[in-house]
Formats: C-alpha cells, structure tokens, sequence
C-alpha cells in the first residue's frame, strides 16, 4: 500500500476520525462552517481580483483593498484549512481515491502558487500602478487566474460528494 | 393558483424532470449556486464591514454600496435562478420543508431591507464615520444573510 493511502487509512480508521464519521450532526455542521468561511475566503479574494480588472471599487486603490480584505481572506482560510481537515479525517481513506479530491488538491495548490509569482514579480511595483482603474496586463492576468482557480477548487470540492 | 400547485407544476416541468433524473444537472447546478455565494457573501460582507467602520475607513460607504451593489445584484440573481432549478428537484419536498420556508422568509427580510434601510445607511454615512444607528443596519444585514446561508444548507439535512 502506497504510503499516503497507509496514513489516510490510519487517519480514516482513528477513533477521531471514526466520531467524525458515526456523528449524526458533527459532518453537516463542520461542512457548513467549511461552506461560509470558503465564502469568507474565496469572496474577498474575488473583490480584489474584479478591482485589479477594473469592474469595481476603480477610485480606491488597489493596495487599500487589499490591505482590508487580507485580514478577512486568511482568517477564512484558516477556517476553512482547519475545518476542511476534520472533514477529510473523517472520510480519508475514501477521499485518497476520489479524483475530485485529487482535482481539488492540485487546484488548491496552483491557486497558491499563483499569488506567490504575483507577490515577487508585478506587485513589487504596486506603487506605480495601484491607483490605476484597471491594473496592468500582468495584474489581471493573475486575477484571471486566481478566479479560474479558486472557481476550480469550488466546483471540484462539490464534485467530491458525487464519486 | 395556489402556491402549493405552483410548486407541483414546477417539479413536474421539464426542467424538474432533467434535475431529477440527472445526477450531473443537479451536480452543475449546485456548483453554480455555491460560486454565485462566495461572490454574494464577499460583497455583502465588504460593504457592511465599511459601514461598521471596520475596514476601508477613508472611503465613502455610498461609494463602495453603490459599486458592490452590482456584484450583489448580479450573484443574487445567479442564484436565484440557479435555486430555483434546484428548487425543481424536490419542490414537493421543500414546500413543507421548515428550512426552505425559514431560508425564504430570511431572503425575503433580506432583499426588502437592502434596498431600503441599509440603502440608507450607506448614503447617511458617505465618507463620515458610522452612526450607532448604521452600525446596527450592518449588523442586521450581516445576521439576515447568514441567516439565510444556514437556512439553505439545512434544507438538505432537516
């Protein structure tokens, strides 16, 4: 047995895991908190990639946008990271054969990547264009990319239910 | 016609039928309503945290309201009408369901007080710092529409 499919048997078969699982409420509770604070993640990344493409809030420049959402889109990701585990402890053993899991994995890495690159190339010349309405090509070229992605983590998240 | 047939003439309409009988029609659906609520949920929740005063401070509340009001408008719409192809699937269902009753008195509350006393506080704020009278509207806001969120994702476990 591969050794990832060893540990997320092992994950699958803890007692944790197990109460996770046998609980008639703790699932759907925990996947609607992973629900809201994707909303709280995904939501406020979006409103900043629509500014950086020029569709709303153009007169507030984009660092000041930022700077207000940051807080919220990490505290959504730490929500959501954190409840997003419980559930795949509770189901791992599935999950590790699921290719929508997989999908999601893979998305979720690349929509990581994709505000690495930004943050060391273009937005370390964020003070000659942040009050621009529409922000260089670059720029919404990783807005586009960051929508596509997180989309991507939401269609493939849903589809997990459907394998 | 009652509301009760109305509901029946849509579960057996032909868009009930393909949500019914097609695993993926309701899968693709469901995603569309999910994108549409992380879209709906950031603007709601970036306009109502300017009218807190809790973030954007030196901009105008109006400014930002009347901006993402269209974000709004628009993910509200997609799903609306993404819901009610949902709604399709088991409309039978749902219309005795308490949490589909609940989720649509709350969108109703939701909808009516956007447009009027939130709209309102947004304007009366302008630039200025929050009156304790619009700091409540944003919070009223901000349970309304959580209140729905909660509502919607009980209808399937209730």
């Amino acid at each position: 047995m591969p050794l990832l499919q060893h540990l997320c048997q092992l994950l699958y078969d803890s007692s944790f895991g197990t109460m996770i699982r046998e609980s008639n409420n703790a699932f759907p509770i925990i996947e609607s908190i992973h629900v809201l604070s994707i909303t709280l993640l995904i939501g406020t990344i979006a409103v900043l990639d629509l500014r950086m493409l020029g569709l709303v809030l153009r007169p507030i420049p984009v660092t000041r946008v930022a700077r207000s959402v940051l807080p919220l889109t990490w505290s959504g990701f730490t929500v959501s990271f954190v409840s997003g585990f419980l559930l795949f402890w509770a189901e791992a053993a599935k999950n590790y054969s699921n290719p929508a899991f997989r999908a999601k994995l893979i998305l979720l890495g690349l929509a990581g990547l994709n505000p690495l690159i930004f943050h060391t190339t273009i937005y370390r010349r964020v003070h000659q264009w942040e009050s621009l309405h529409i922000s260089p090509w670059r720029a919404r070229a990783a807005a586009i990319a960051s929508l596509s992605l997180w989309s991507g983590v939401i269609i493939a998240g849903r589809a997990i239910a459907y394998f | 016609m009652s509301l009760h047939s109305l509901f029946m003439d849509l579960a057996h309409s032909p868009l009930g039928h393909a949500m019914q009988t097609s695993k993926w029609d309701f899968a693709i659906v469901e995603m569309v309503h999910l994108l549409a609520l992380a879209v709906l949920g950031g603007s709601v929740l970036i306009v109502d945290l300017r009218l807190l005063g809790v973030i954007l401070k030196g901009e105008s509340a109006r400014d930002i309201g009347r901006d993402l009001y269209r974000l709004l408008l628009g993910s509200l719409l997609v799903m609306v009408v993404s819901g009610v192809a949902l709604l399709s699937e088991e409309a039978g269902k749902c219309y005795y369901s308490p949490a589909f009753r609940c989720k649509m008195a709350l969108l109703a509350a939701a909808i009516l007080f956007y447009f009027t006393l939130h709209r309102r506080a947004l304007i009366h704020t302008g630039s200025g710092k929050p009156s304790l009278w619009a700091r409540f509207a944003a919070v009223v806001s901000l349970l309304l529409w959580l209140g729905v969120g909660v509502a919607g994702r009980a209808i399937g476990l209730l």
